[in-house]
């Protein structure tokens, strides 16, 4: 027995140094290469009592994680119970060294009752293993991935938890855990089995050698699980922590901008994995590929070939696979992101329409878009690769600053009947009407912007418009990649701004309210942006607006705009509006608010085709159909093309009616 | 000697309609003799096509291969040899793919200026005229440099007769280095008889068509006009139409002397592919469709009752001459 001990003790020691060398080797790799990546756009942490606070509410709370009821149930049991056990196999694992060390104790009762909350834990971890195994074996979702990695992993943790059982079970054996620490007294679990298996009655002899066959396992399992886990999914357990807690403070986002002027730069955009920042790594190290992004991506659950999930995991494999030529710092080597035989295509990137249902459901807060539209970028920018039918719209964009490529000098004609006069001529007005293409060139468009400056002077609102001084805001040209056009259309405008000065700039397109409030500061315009329904809500308040005493509509449903509700957070206004002017409370759509489905017009998708698989806005107007609405309104031009060209389709008589055409029919 | 030239593309079906335009907009008042070159072509079946509309010389240019139709790299050596020999010092075609390609090649051969798209030209004091800006500027340039090489955007320049007496001729290039090119195969898109950008007539049907099938009823009408069928992209989202006739933002942006769009609403983005049109006729039976507010002329009708009978008096006037 002594001799054995000592043995023990060697091999314990061996094997702990061994298993720690191996893990810090590996992770040390990783975050280097974290540190030779050579994009420069990563966050600077502030605010570091907010970011505190997240991880009390995101990581102990799982905030994020139960977002999906029982999938995060079985996550927590898992992520709590398995942290419980941890304390404890290190005591064994001194013990295992240090045969006289009992670090329980020390401080029995304080020992014991970690013991006691640890054993229920543990219990608890199986429970949250089995629905684990059961989603991946029975439910099956299609948006899971089901690989080797993530039963192998299941059957690591098991095996930890059974064994923790086991060892305490035989430590309450007088002959096994000695008689100073009463463990009888603590566990609740382990005795259950103790009693169950009957353990009294064996022997000594065959108690300590099932004992430390069990121990054996126990400790080889957890630091095979500390070397397997750099490599594998659960990287995750080591990345998800920092990511959530360097995550975007504040949920509006600007896109990164990129200095065009920069001396010596050699690239635009993301082009190879090498281009990514450290937060991007990060980001890629993360993933644990639960598949929740592409669970509410539109793109992927109609049949196109972007998965957000696989985007990260496709990169993280690109990254690790050329991890030797990025540490030797030999970057030319790298081999581009997107290239021959690659996963991450063309058309994986084009098919994104920007509408940050990935980010927004992320539960370790992976910036799927940055990649997405940085890549974007890069093929535009670098390659000039982009969807030939995107040209004609770039090309108006540059000479007619509107994607249609009408004559800017008649962007103001929709105002023509309706004497709305021009900043220019009114520099004092206490609001400026940014109108934007849609509601400049377009016929269903500019009625919504008549609608809108008629409300505005039933309110009395003191306000003017650009007229022919506004450019594009620049969304299109920005989320389809070309920076270049869009910083060019974005400094023109904010130029004129600047000039101006108004004091407050109205959008009734989500876009434009989207770049001109979060993404104009970065080009030295900044300006109060207010949202029509946002303001028109405030006129109500205000009592500035009367409802005529017509009939109201009813069973009106609301379509949440991707950049007024996930972008800007912007969810309960228009419905508090709807209830207002309609007939009872606003329908909802089967998939509303923080959840809501996408048009498939966002990230300049409008001026692309839609060949793969089914029409994003077809499935949209699946959920209208489905809710039973008389009519939708929308907040947003794109919106409501999408909408009315889906429901004509279908030879639907549903109405689509964006929120300011409602307002100004129901008030007097 | 100060000639001039214009390439002619003659395939199977014979001269394209719009090589009279850029017969037309060649033609000039004074000196030289005004030659027609054709590419291994019949020059004598052309001669009579070409004379009505002031060409003197119909010079077919052939070298010793025999696949000489399908080397673009050994047709521009011929036809710079010909341009040379006849001492040609403007040469202008059509700016279609081919003419674009052509003469690009022709002009790096002579090294010789080369303007391509141009909306008219002036052989005579070697000026172009060209479109910036989408349409919304053009510019005059001064071409110096001899031969000048111009390619005439389609449709620019109405043909006008003014009928002389040809004579045939054929060159023959004395080389037979084919160069690295073949054109192993040209693809025709489905849209019908006429490529529409260079279509001077489009007739469109919309999403109210309502099925693949009843394009017939647009392609019979369209072959009493000469026109080319275009499509909404409604209707080709639909799948009622190929992606290759669909005008608009993400289609083909087209602007014919005449469009005619019936059952198309006016959507935005199809309005973006067609608003250069310079005659625009919609037939809707929705007297509200946006359509109608940027037509020269609307019928407010089911198309299924006027397109017939549209095809019907075209047919009939076709038929009295």
């Amino acid at each position: 027995m002594e001799s054995y001990l000592a043995i023990k003790s060697i091999l314990m020691a061996t094997a702990i140094i061994g298993a720690f060398g191996v893990f810090y080797r590996r992770t040390k790799r990783l975050v280097l290469l974290m540190k030779r990546v050579q994009g420069r756009n990563a966050v600077v942490p502030d605010r570091i009592g907010d970011r505190v606070r997240i991880l009390f509410t995101e990581v102990l709370g799982q905030s994020n994680v139960r977002r999906k009821v029982l999938p995060g149930l079985a996550h927590s049991l898992i992520f709590f119970g398995f942290l419980a056990v941890q304390p404890h196999s290190l005591e064994l694992m001194v013990r295992g060294v240090f045969p006289a060390v009992h670090v329980a104790d020390l401080a029995p009762g304080l020992y014991g009752g970690y013991l006691f909350i640890a054993d229920i834990l543990a219990f608890l971890v199986l429970l949250g293993l089995g629905y684990g195994l059961y989603r991946r074996l029975v439910i099956r979702p299609a948006y899971l991935t089901n690989g080797r990695d993530a039963r192998l992993i299941i059957a690591l943790i098991a095996v930890i938890i059974v064994t923790f059982h086991l060892i305490n079970a035989f430590l309450m054996l007088p002959s096994i855990g000695g008689t100073g620490f009463d463990y009888g007294r603590f566990l609740t679990v382990s005795q259950a089995l103790e009693e169950l298996l009957e353990l009294k009655t064996l022997s000594p002899a065959a108690g300590r050698i099932i004992y430390e066959t069990t121990y054996w396992i126990h400790i080889l399992t957890i630091l095979g699980f500390l070397v397997y886990i750099p490599g594998s999914k659960h990287l995750h357990m080591l990345a998800a922590v920092p990511n959530v807690f360097l995550k975007p403070l504040e949920w509006p986002k600007p896109m990164i901008k990129t200095d065009l002027e920069a001396e010596g730069a050699q690239t635009y955009g993301l082009g190879k994995v090498s281009d990514l920042s450290w937060k991007g790594v990060l980001d890629l190290y993360a993933c644990t590929e639960c598949g929740r992004c592409e669970e509410q991506c539109p793109a992927a659950m109609t049949g196109k070939p972007l998965s957000p999930q696989r985007v990260i995991q496709d990169a993280k494999v690109d990254l690790l696979q050329q991890s030797d030529a990025i540490l030797g710092r030999s970057f030319e080597a790298v081999k581009p992101m997107v290239r021959e035989g690659s996963p991450i295509t063309g058309d994986v990137l084009w098919s994104c329409t920007t509408c940050r249902a990935c980010e927004e459901i992320c539960p370790v807060d992976i910036q799927h878009l940055d990649i997405l539209l940085e890549s974007r970028k890069h093929q535009v920018l670098m390659e000039a690769s982009f969807p030939p039918e995107m040209q004609d719209t770039f090309t108006n964009l540059e000479n007619q600053s509107n994607p249609w490529g009408f004559g800017s000098d008649t962007r103001g004609d929709w105002a023509r009947d309706l004497d709305v006069p021009r900043l220019c001529d009114r520099p004092q007005a206490e609001l400026l009407f940014y109108v934007g293409c849609a509601g400049s060139f377009d016929d269903r468009g500019k009625k919504i912007s008549q609608s809108m400056a008629r409300v505005l002077k039933k309110a009395g609102v003191d306000f003017a418009i650009l007229g022919e001084e506004e450019r594009c805001n620049g969304d299109v040209a920005r989320r389809v990649g070309n920076e270049y056009l869009a910083q060019m259309m974005i400094q023109e405008n904010a130029a004129v701004l600047n000039q101006y000065s108004p004091k407050k700039i109205l959008t009734g397109c989500p876009h434009c309210y989207n770049t001109l409030k979060n993404e104009y500061p970065q080009f030295g315009a900044r300006f109060e942006v207010v949202h029509a329904t946002e303001f028109i809500l405030d006129l109500f308040r205000q009592g500035r607006l009367t409802l005529a005493p017509d009939a109201a509509p009813e069973r009106v449903a609301f379509h949440d705009s991707c950049y007024l509700g996930r972008w800007n957070g912007i969810f309960g206004t228009p419905r508090e509006l709807l209830r207002i002017i309609c007939a009872g409370a606003p329908v909802e759509l089967p998939r509303s608010a923080d959840k809501g489905l996408c048009c498939g017009a966002g990230g300049g998708r409008m001026f692309m085709e839609e060949k793969i698989g089914k029409r994003i806005n077809a499935e949209r107007v699946d959920d209208v159909l489905a809710s039973g609405a008389a009519m939708t309104a929308a907040a947003c031009p794109f919106c409501i093309t999408m909408l009315r060209d889906g429901l004509a389709d279908r030879g639907s008589r549903v109405e689509v009616k964006d929120i300011a055409e409602l307002v100004d029919m129901a008030t007097s | 000697m100060a000639n001039i030239g214009v390439l002619i593309e003659n395939g199977a079906e014979g001269i394209k309609e719009t090589h009279f335009g850029v017969i037309t907009a060649a033609r000039r008042s004074s000196g030289g003799v005004f030659f027609a070159f054709l590419l291994n072509g019949d020059a004598s079946a052309a001669k009579t096509a070409l004379e009505t509309y002031g060409v003197q010389k119909v010079v077919g240019v052939t070298a010793a291969a025999a696949d000489f139709g399908v080397r673009p790299e050994l047709q521009a050596a011929a036809l710079a040899a010909a341009v040379k020999h006849f001492g040609i010092t403007g040469l202008l075609g059509l700016g279609s793919p081919r003419g674009r390609d052509l003469l690009a090649r022709v002009a790096a051969l002579l090294d010789a200026p080369l303007v391509q798209d141009c909306l008219n030209v002036n052989l005579e004091d070697g000026t172009v005229v060209k479109s910036h800006f989408s349409g919304r500027t053009t510019a005059t340039l001064r071409l110096k440099g001899n031969p000048m090489i111009c390619s005439l955007r389609p449709n620019s320049v109405e043909p006008v007769p003014a009928p002389a007496t040809a004579t045939v001729e054929s060159f023959q290039f004395p080389s037979a280095d084919c160069g690295r090119i073949r054109v192993k195969e040209v693809k025709k898109s489905s849209a019908g008889a006429l490529d529409l950008a260079e279509a001077s007539v489009i007739i469109t049907g919309g999403r109210a068509i309502g099925a693949s099938d009843n394009y017939q009823m647009l392609r019979e009408c369209a072959e009493a006009l000469g026109a080319g069928v275009g499509a909404s992209r409604a209707a080709v989202d639909a799948g009622y139409a190929p992606h290759s006739m669909q005008v608009g933002q993400t289609g083909k942006t087209v602007s014919p002397k005449l469009y005619i769009a019936c059952g198309v609403s006016g959507a935005i983005q199809h309005f973006a592919g067609m608003k250069t049109s310079k005659v625009i006729v919609a037939i809707n039976s929705d007297k509200d469709a946006p359509i109608f507010g940027k037509s020269t002329y609307g019928i407010i009708g089911d198309m299924f009752e006027v397109v017939p009978i549209l095809t019907e008096v075209l047919r009939k006037r076709r038929r009295q001459g």
